[in-house]
């Protein structure tokens, strides 16, 4: 099935990178994202410490500059762990969205390629786990599989399953209707050129827009698994779990829970900013 | 309007029904002997013992008997014994599930007050500072998480300036949770009336309404408002699901006695009963408030109302 | 004539209020007196509608107008002038779907408005509410208003809004394309009820409209307008019948009329192509939400030949089951009974790489050019996919048919690396043709190609079509709702209602001299671009209309009676 005839096939819509950086939305939350990358990448070289070792400093000393971000309960150096944690988190991300959008964009354009029975199956399947909502999803996960970071990212990734399914459904659905659509069905395409080659790329820029977000919600879930003692052990340094760790300490060492915290946000932040800058800058495709 | 509401009613029973059946397969997900999981953190069960825990939940039977064991259990109203103190999980969790419903309702009160008028607010001066900054505030509160606001204002308002107290039930407690919960909630709500406010003003019949040459204050007040509102009651019911999710994380940061608190507990003490009738007791609320939403929302909007 | 009601003089509006504001209208000016009907003709993006607005103040943000428009003694255009909206000047436009608000009922949209400026109190706005109702010919009035706009069809909701504008007793009404979106049996209804308003009340009327017929039935004034300028203006008579512009001249030649007899063409063979028995196709509706509405009959009992060479065209208003019939022969819906046989091959039975393979034999154009073109994917692409699809032709073959084709639309071999969204709308359905015929089919259906376009590229579009038949000898099946074309175009015509066809025959037969009471119906509402050929108020379009089987009236006219 030759794809192209000599001609180049897909393009990204018109003005698409202009467009981002003129929303400064999307200009900040790039900037945050990349940040973080660069991070998680050279956390080796940019941490001081090793973030696992106890007793590097002491115990409770606040931020100062043999240790920028203070020690905790344990004297383990703050900042490496909060280093260390951005790798964790933009794991978690990654592989928590990768596992919903894989499986939820192949049952969404599966059920609005397939208009019949199928589609029935699929979506009031979706709309029934959609109810169960995804809090509920992970955490029946996790009491049957065990608290692990491992079995937590796997159940906050499951369970987003639904969302991504029901929006590429919905974006689908949209693009199917479409006269080119029609079109390709005449010519007589079979089911995996146009599922492929027609029906994703035109859901893919709306996909990732909502994955964008969606890394976010993951972050935010799989910290609060971890918050709870369902998701990271020790001595991982995962935000969340950092977090949990410094309840007991709030008068004594506040910094404690403010930093792990602030660095969620952050990151959290910065996602939202990316994707919402993504969403305006390719809703204008095209202008007639 | 019947029709509708038939479709969610019916799609009620099919969620609770699966829910069910999930709920009696989940035991059997667990890899290992769950019975001997169950009891492993208990001394002095003797094998005898947990043999008749195993008959008892069926759990030598083929699924499908077990499945009718366990529905006919529970049309009796009983739900199974705690591991931990043998007591009726259905008792453990009526005792509970009031103080959840108090905190996930409130906060839902605190979202919406707040909420809403901000994204109206933003949307009538759109593109102006006012829009601007409140977006702003509320990309932050979405952004931010719960579990940490609720520490930051335990940190705040409970241990430094002593002005509520740190944990416990119902009173003055309730205040820190549910503006925990609620404040996170309330920037979605600003968002989502925000985007539907905007999305109603662009739409013909406002021009329709300009071109009578009625002011601004009153199309907003008049078309705008009814119209625009419609999509936000539509989420309250999402709203409500997430937020009895979120209850669970914040039932745990002020020790606030609802299921929530229970059902993390019961998953570090390997307390299947109770985790499987807090999946149910859950399914069954969001369920239900789902339901009770999409009738509100069929009275609201006169096209179904009159279809 | 007494002073007008409305003087406009050079009016200009632009847009953006940096260095270089772009230029939407420039220096327009034009009068409107007591019981005129002043038409502003033009096509997309001359600046109509913006006219509209500045008089009405009603102009988006960033778009400034300057020049002066006196009505009751005061500039509208200057900077704190009193808005003439409502009771001034009113104004309706086009989408009548979408222009009534849907969370109230009709009445209180009716007399909110009365009450705010201070014309009635809640009673007697309510009274004279039903009175206008009555006014605009709308039965049951009390009943009507109690009603949510979704309760009530398009032409319905256009009187609605005739009624709440006049009620406000304004003395210049804008009417910005108001029945562009309408059947053409409601859109005569409509006009004739704004003629008679003006009769009756001599309120001025601008009429914004693309539509020449319009123009020509209802103006005794026209200006014409082109990119923000104003080319021509003068009485109807003039304007149609002694142009002075260029452009005025090219628009009126582009204008089919259907009093225009059918351009000779070749004739026919006899042979048929394409054989269509007894079909039948009903719809669920779907309300959204899960819900399931009333059902509908789209196809009853359709039988249908369709001859080697010809263009035959499938008329209809909306409902009539024209597209489902086409959409039938392409297998993008599914009939429930009935056969359809293209060569001797049975269509409906095919399955699998079979029905994949023989879809190659029937192409189709498609109405909106934007959405008929993968954005993702290049021009020459989307050209080639029936010919990569059939595996027919090598790859460096392929480039050239490309290049050929595109050149023989009228585009340039180079445009096959650009993307859809760099062509306009006219470029478009070029491209699309060039894709519909690509594998040489032996059947192309066009399902309303034009309909979507300015008149002036229309005319360019139905030339090409005309072209391509004569070379490539092609079938077509035409599907409009618009006669005039239809009767340029086509050889035969079947008109269709309700799923039914109620008559069958050659073209200059069927529209010279209808024989069913429908097919008169629809020729009487048409508008004709000749201000000479002016209608008198029709007989409203009853509901009922005789349906049997199809009978031989004339050598191949046939008639259901």
């Amino acid at each position: 099935m030759g794809i192209t005839v000599g001609m180049s096939a897909h393009s990204a819509p018109a003005g698409f990178w202009r467009r981002l950086f003129l929303s400064p939305n999307g200009v900040v939350g790039l900037m945050i994202v990349l940040g973080l990358i660069f991070c998680a990448i050279f956390a080796e070289i940019l941490a001081p410490h090793n973030p696992a070792k106890m007793g590097t400093g002491g115990r409770f000393l606040p931020p100062s500059g043999d240790f920028p971000l203070g020690t905790d309960e344990f004297g383990r150096d703050m900042l490496s762990r909060i280093l260390y944690g951005s790798r964790i988190t933009l794991l978690i991300g990654a592989v928590a969205v990768g596992i919903s959008m894989t499986v939820g964009m192949l049952v969404g354009m599966l059920a609005a390629f397939h208009r019949g029975w199928l589609e029935m199956i699929l979506m009031r399947s979706t709309d029934v786990l959609f109810s169960f909502t995804e809090t509920l999803i992970a955490l029946s996960f996790v009491a049957v599989l065990g608290p692990s970071l491992q079995n937590a990212v796997i159940a906050v990734g499951v369970a987003g399953i639904p969302f991504y399914a029901r929006t590429c459904y919905s974006a689908a659905l949209v693009e199917t209707s479409k006269p080119y659509f029609e079109a390709s069905i005449s010519a007589g395409a079979g089911p995996g050129r146009l599922l492929f080659f027609h029906l994703m790329p035109n859901v893919l820029p709306t996909m990732i827009v909502v994955a964008t977000l969606g890394v976010s919600t993951a972050i935010l879930a799989a910290a609060g698994l971890s918050f709870l003692g369902l998701g990271a052990q020790p001595p991982t340094s995962e935000w969340g779990y950092m977090l949990a760790g410094s309840r007991d300490y709030i008068n004594r060492a506040p910094w404690l829970m403010t930093i792990p915290g602030l660095a969620i946000a952050i990151t959290v932040l910065g996602f939202n900013l990316l994707g919402d800058g993504l969403r305006t800058s390719l809703d204008p495709v095209e202008r007639k | 309007m019947w029709r509708f509401l038939g479709t969610r009613l019916a799609m009620g029973f099919l969620t609770i029904w699966v829910t069910t059946v999930l709920v009696t397969l989940l035991i059997h997900a667990v890899p290992g002997d769950p019975v001997q999981i169950m009891y492993a953190q208990s001394q002095g069960t003797t094998p005898e013992q947990i043999e008749q825990v195993r008959r008892s939940l069926g759990l030598d039977q083929p699924i499908p008997i077990q499945y009718l064991m366990y529905m006919e259990r529970l049309f009796q109203g009983d739900l199974g014994v705690t591991i931990r103190g043998g007591q009726p999980v259905l008792e453990v969790i009526v005792q509970r599930l009031p103080n959840t419903l108090m905190l996930a309702v409130t906060a839902m009160f605190i979202a919406v007050l707040i909420g809403v008028p901000m994204g109206f607010l933003a949307a009538y001066r759109e593109g102006t500072l006012v829009d601007i900054g409140l977006m702003f505030l509320s990309i932050a509160g979405i952004s931010m998480p719960h579990f940490w606001l609720g520490l930051m204002l335990l940190f705040f308002f409970a241990l430094e300036l002593g002005w509520l107290p740190v944990s416990g039930n119902g009173g003055l407690n309730l205040i820190l949770p549910a503006l925990t919960l609620g404040l996170s909630n309330a920037a979605i709500f600003a968002r989502l009336t925000r985007s539907s406010m905007i999305d109603v003003m662009s739409q013909d019949f406002v021009q329709t309404a300009f071109a009578k040459g009625l002011p601004k204050a009153l199309v907003l007040r008049r078309h705008v408002m009814r119209a625009g509102l419609l999509p936000v009651v539509t989420m309250m019911g999402l709203q409500f699901a997430f937020m009895m999710g979120g209850a669970i994380v914040v039932e745990n940061i002020f020790s606030w006695n609802g299921v929530g608190r229970m059902a993390v507990e019961a998953i570090f003490q390997r307390d299947y009963p109770i985790i499987q009738g807090f999946i149910l007791t859950f399914s069954l609320v969001v369920v239900i408030v789902a339901i009770v939403i999409d009738a509100l929302y069929a009275v609201l909007d006169p096209r179904i109302r009159r279809a | 004539m007494s002073t007008p009601l409305l003087s406009v003089r050079g009016l200009s509006i632009a847009l953006g209020a940096d260095a270089r504001p772009a230029s939407l209208v420039q220096d327009v000016s034009f009068d409107v007196s007591s019981g005129q009907i002043l038409s502003i003709v033009g096509e997309s993006g001359s600046g109509k509608s913006m006219t509209a607005k500045a008089i009405m103040g009603l102009l988006p943000p960033k778009a400034s107008a300057s020049g002066t428009a006196m009505f009751r003694g005061q500039n509208l255009l200057a900077k704190n002038a009193t808005q003439p909206r409502g009771t001034g000047i009113g104004l309706i436009f086009q989408e009548p779907m979408t222009a009534l608000t849907p969370v109230l009922t009709i009445g209180s949209q009716l007399t909110e408005a009365m009450v705010f400026h201070g014309l009635a109190n809640t009673s007697a706005a309510h009274r004279r509410a039903a009175e206008m109702l009555d006014r605009v010919g709308i039965p049951n009035p009390a009943q009507r208003m109690r009603q949510y706009p979704h309760e009530l069809s398009g032409g319905m909701r256009q009187r609605v809004m005739i009624a709440m504008m006049m009620l406000l007793e304004p003395d210049i009404l804008i009417a910005d394309e108001p029945t562009t979106a309408l059947d053409v049996t409601v859109q005569a209804q409509i006009l004739d009820l704004l003629r008679e308003i003006v009769f009756d009340t001599k309120i001025g009327l601008i009429l914004i409209t693309h539509d020449m017929g319009v123009v020509a039935e209802m103006a005794s004034d026209v200006i014409v307008m082109k990119a923000g300028k104003l080319v021509e203006a003068g009485s109807v008579q003039q304007i149609f019948h002694a142009p002075n512009a260029e452009y005025t001249r090219a628009l009126l030649d582009a204008v089919p009329s259907i009093e225009t007899a059918h351009p000779a063409s070749p004739s026919t063979e006899s042979t048929v192509i394409l054989s269509a028995r007894n079909l039948h196709k009903t719809f669920r509706g779907q309300r959204g939400l899960g819900l399931v509405g009333p059902k509908t009959k789209a196809l009853d009992d359709v039988s249908l030949d369709i001859r080697h060479g010809e263009t035959l065209a499938l008329v209809g208003e909306s409902g009539s089951g024209k597209s489902t019939l086409g959409r039938v022969f392409l297998r993008l819906t599914e009939a429930d009974q009935g056969s359809v046989e293209l060569e001797n091959i049975d269509l409906l039975a095919l399955t699998g790489s079979q029905l994949r393979l023989t879809r190659r034999k029937i192409q189709m154009i498609f109405q909106d050019p934007y959405a008929s073109l993968d954005p993702r994917q290049s021009v020459g692409a989307a050209i080639a996919e029936p010919i990569i699809i059939q595996g027919s032709v090598t790859k460096s073959d392929r480039r050239e048919t490309v290049d050929a084709l595109l050149t023989r639309v009228g585009l340039t071999p180079e445009m096959a690396t650009r993307f859809p969204h760099e062509f306009s709308g006219g470029q478009r359905q070029r491209i699309a043709i060039a894709r519909a015929i690509a594998a040489a089919p032996d059947l192309i259906i066009a399902d309303e190609p034009t309909s979507a376009l300015d008149v002036s590229i229309q005319a360019q579009i139905l030339d090409l079509l005309a072209d391509l038949k004569q070379e490539k000898r092609l079938t077509m099946l035409f599907i409009s709702h618009d006669l005039a074309v239809v009767r340029q175009v086509a050889d035969r015509v079947a008109v269709m209602r309700q799923g039914r066809i109620l008559e069958l025959g050659p073209v200059d037969d069927v529209w010279s001299a209808p024989r069913h009471p429908y097919t008169k119906a629809l020729i009487e509402a048409a508008p004709v671009p000749d201000p000479l050929r002016k209608r008198g108020l029709r007989t409203p379009l009853s509901g009922r209309f005789a349906t049997g089987k199809l009978t031989e009236a004339a050598p191949g006219h046939w008639v259901a009676l």
